[in-house]
């Protein structure tokens, strides 16, 4: 009996001095600057937002959740179609303890430390809630660290250093690396040949959201999906009038500017405004139904006469690209349409399928583009 | 008072006092409606789209002989949003005043009686969840639920002060209450909606006129027009009841029977406006205010004068909604409230007389 005891406590101890002898101090910078020691590699994290999930997975494609104690319930209302994915393929996942978000204060820091993780990730736009509440102070008492991580506020700066933080944190700096080194490459074939032929910029409006409501029009400044148009290749007629990332249009300004191409962004928003006019863009979208609902929208009063409408440059493309480390797809994607004599060879599709392939535990289905112009 | 006091010691003299007052109110109304119509064709003159004054009144009057980019522009896109702003901003207007009125508060409001706050939580429960109060109206989700919710607030409030012992405080407590209620459940929506959905919901309690269409336009205007002759036909009733209930009745008014009949119509005019263009809180409640510093208590010019007030507001905020960053439209309901207030504060302080 005394024997036995003493053999699981000697057990115990080994495995203790074997972790304690693996996992080594490291310290990581992360989005906001802050310098974080801790031990890693981590086994035990929290995803202060649920589609950081789109991050680890690249990581890690046979088990995205191997190291995942909790999220946010985020990802199955923000992307329901790439959720019931990673549902069917980890069915565990709906068992997961779930967080509410710390931007509304819904964060309940005693269930974080309850189950003892050795990090919490968080996207810097819930820095400000998380500080205001002395979140951080709480947890560093307990020796949880926070690290923020970005790929949605300024995805095309923040996402590779965001996924360096990540690999680092759990020892998966490798596979980060080679994401990263696909990332870049897949970058550069649009912003190479921009930058060598200098073609002439298309006007372009971005229609964020477009039939979501019944407003016109929604749209983005030169942030975001108004950077990802600059890089490839177009001028963003909203670029110089919406002061920061999103805003709305004067639905005259619209007409004035007489856009060349309209792209507009789409989800399945199902859950939010059943039977919308939105176009339900995203893995396995019905493209039937997508580009009758892409068609109807070029008959609003805002598009009367504009030459995209003529011309069928009229584009809808998955609205999540927005805040998804495959920002690069929906660069690829807007080059092609804006530019397809520059970029003949270049075939999205194809990029999007190796992504899937290489890097993430789900197939590839399309359904993420449409276009007026396709045959 | 003093001068009143003073002239109708003469009986002619009186009169001919009455006469300058009449014809000094006409001249403020007639001024009204010069800058009421001013600030339309201001309203409809600028725009992103650069257009000469020619080419404005060449669209306006033979929109079949110029380009369809002006005519588009013009008759589908400022027009319904500059007459919805005349036709919202009456309407506000016009409920206030009649809610200060049979409320003999100078606070009441279509804000604070809860009705405005009734549609916004309509209004969100379609823009959240896609709840629908009547089934199958798809396109008129949002304006539907908001018009349903408020005018369910006004009959609440309707059924509580016909209760025994209710006075015209409890009323204005109750519409208060009202509006804590839906604030929270306003609130709690947004807790459980989507990052998409609150943002919509944010933006759809700040007010837009962006939402107006020519139906949506029809609809107000037809409102507005019925209910207008409807009030007008109780003016001198109404204007009694300023006198407070006992006076009132002394002169053969009926202050619960009046009371009721205009908070339903009140609420008609505001439940539409609010449904068409989401919530623009100001002038409901100072609209009245100016009206009643320019014109007095007396109906036959208050009612009108308050509807002028508050078009000219919503009319001249708009025009300043899209001038601010030309190319795109900030939302009325912050405008409404930095153009008027000024102006506001301006007439309170130099009037002379207390005018509540």
């Amino acid at each position: 009996m005394t024997s036995r005891v003493l053999k699981t406590a000697l057990a115990a101890f080994t495995a203790l001095i074997c972790t304690a002898a693996l996992a080594e101090d490291i310290t990581v910078t992360d989005i906001t600057g802050r310098q974080i020691t801790l031990d890693a590699p981590a086994e035990r994290v929290i995803l202060g937002e649920g589609r950081q999930i789109y991050l680890l997975s690249v990581l890690n494609p046979e088990d995205p959740f191997a190291h995942v104690v909790g999220w946010r319930e985020d990802f199955s209302q923000a992307d329901p179609d790439n959720y019931g994915r990673y549902l069917a393929r980890f069915p565990d996942i709906g068992a997961l303890p779930t967080f509410g978000g710390f931007k509304d204060g819904t964060f309940d820091v005693e269930q974080a430390a309850a189950l003892t993780p050795d990090v919490i990730l968080m996207n810097i736009e819930a820095k400000a809630a998380t500080e205001d509440a002395a979140y951080d102070d709480k947890l560093a008492g307990l020796d949880i660290p926070i690290v923020y991580v970005d790929f949605r506020e300024d995805p095309i700066e923040h996402t590779i250093p965001s996924m360096r933080i990540i690999g680092k944190l759990l020892g998966e700096e490798k596979a980060a690396e080679a994401y990263i080194d696909f990332a870049e490459a897949q970058m550069a074939r649009v912003t190479d040949v921009i930058e060598r032929e200098n073609p002439e910029r298309p006007s372009v409006f971005i229609d964020r959201a477009g039939g979501y409501s019944e407003e016109c029009c929604m749209s983005f400044g030169p942030g975001n999906f108004g950077e990802y148009v600059t890089l490839a290749g177009g001028s963003n007629i909203a670029a110089d009038i919406i002061p920061n990332t999103f805003g709305t249009l004067n639905p005259e300004q619209i007409i004035v500017a007489n856009p060349e191409h309209v792209v507009v962004t789409g989800g399945n928003w199902d859950a939010y405004v059943p039977g919308g006019d939105w176009v339900g863009m995203g893995p396995g979208a019905d493209m039937e139904r997508a580009r009758s609902k892409l068609e109807a929208l070029t008959g609003r009063t805002a598009m009367a006469g504009i030459q995209a409408v003529e011309s069928g440059n009229f584009h809808a493309i998955w609205h999540q690209f927005y805040n998804s480390p495959y920002y690069f797809v929906a660069i690829q994607r807007m080059a092609k349409w804006f530019h397809p004599e520059l970029f003949e060879d270049l075939d999205p599709e194809a990029t999007m399928q190796e992504l899937h392939e290489r890097f993430l535990p789900i197939d590839y289905e399309p359904g993420y583009w449409v276009s007026l112009n396709d045959d | 008072m003093t001068t009143e006091t003073l002239v109708s010691e003469h009986p002619s003299q009186g009169r001919a006092f009455y006469r300058t007052q009449v014809f000094r109110r006409q001249l403020i109304l007639a001024g009204l409606m010069v800058a009421l119509f001013f600030s339309l064709c201001v309203d409809l003159a600028l725009g992103p789209a650069r257009f000469s004054l020619g080419e404005v009144i060449a669209a306006l009057f033979t929109p079949d002989n110029v380009s369809q980019q002006a005519r588009v522009i013009l008759w589908d896109i400022r027009m319904p949003v500059a007459l919805m702003a005349l036709v919202v901003g009456a309407s506000l207007s016009v409920a206030g005043a009649q809610m200060q009125t049979i409320l003999s508060n100078p606070l009441a409001s279509p804000f604070t009686l809860g009705i405005s706050a009734g549609a916004s939580f309509g209004a969100a429960l379609g823009l959240a969840f896609g709840v629908a109060i009547i089934p199958g109206a798809i396109e008129y989700v949002v304006p539907l639920n908001a018009f349903l919710m408020a005018m369910v607030t006004a009959f609440l409030i309707h059924a509580l002060s016909l209760r025994r012992g209710v006075t015209v405080e409890t009323i204005v407590l109750l519409g208060i209450a009202m509006v804590f209620i839906f604030n929270s459940l306003m609130a709690l929506i947004q807790f459980f909606a989507s990052q998409q959905a609150v943002a919509a919901v944010v933006f759809w309690t700040m007010g837009s006129l962006t939402k107006a269409t020519w139906p949506k336009f029809w609809i107000a205007l037809g409102i507005l027009a019925t209910v207008m002759p409807l009030l007008a036909r109780h003016g001198w009733a109404l204007t009694a009841m300023r006198l407070g209930d006992a006076k009132a009745e002394s002169m053969g008014v009926k202050p619960r029977a009046l009371r009721l009949e205009v908070l339903v119509l009140v609420s008609l005019l505001a439940a539409v406006a609010v449904a068409f263009v989401g919530t623009i809180g100001f002038i409901g409640l100072v609209g009245p205010h100016i009206a009643r510093i320019l014109l007095g208590e007396d109906q036959r010019f208050f009612l009108p004068g308050s509807a002028l007030c508050g078009a000219l507001i919503l009319s001249a905020g708009s025009v300043i909604s899209k001038s601010i960053i030309p190319g795109t439209i900030i939302p009325i309901g912050i405008i409404t409230s930095l153009v008027g207030i000024p102006f506001f504060l301006f007439l309170v302080l130099n009037h002379k007389k207390a005018s509540w």
